[in-house]
């Protein structure tokens, strides 16, 4: 069975890192409404998390499902590895 | 205090009463924590930042927010960041 590459981790903990921020500026949001600069920063941080998720899941399949990702053929839902095993 | 740490530690200290009637060995200071939001109230806007990374290993996104707790061990042996 073909081990993942290093790089799927490093690429992995930036999408995390990325959603952590958009968390973070979310609850901030939530308080702040009007705070421009941190809504800037939140849009940012989206985009560049999205580009960082279509990148990961053109190399390694799909990050969620249930119409979040696209799929490739065949199916790859039963594929290795699950999340336990990242 | 904290070593190593680059802002100011957010524990308090008290001493508790030592009496000779004490059946264990007296602890003569207390230690408790006291988070930075306490010191806060309401958030301003442009407070430094960690970057993405720093921020996912720190627990915030916000640097005046972090506050590890070590317990006295590991504050023996010098703060780990």
């Amino acid at each position: 069975m073909k081990q993942v590459p290093p790089q799927y981790y490093s690429e992995l903990e930036q999408i995390q890192a990325i959603d952590f921020v958009i968390v973070e500026l979310a609850l901030y949001l939530h308080t702040h409404p009007d705070d421009l600069d941190a809504i800037q920063q939140y849009n940012e941080s989206v985009k560049r998390s999205k580009a960082l998720k279509r990148n990961f899941e053109k190399k390694y399949g799909a990050l969620t499902s249930f119409g979040y990702s696209y799929s490739r053929h065949p199916w790859e839902y039963k594929e290795a590895p699950w999340p336990w095993q990242v | 205090m904290q070593k190593g740490m680059h802002m100011p530690s957010w524990y308090k200290t008290y001493h508790p009463y030592v009496s000779p009637m004490d059946p264990c060995p007296p602890i003569t200071t207390k230690r408790y924590s006291t988070p930075p939001n306490l010191y806060l109230g309401f958030q301003p806007p442009g407070l430094e930042q960690f970057t993405p990374s720093a921020a996912l290993k720190a627990g915030t996104l916000w640097k005046y927010f972090y506050d590890p707790y070590y317990s006295t061990r590991e504050m023996k042996k010098g703060v780990r960041e």
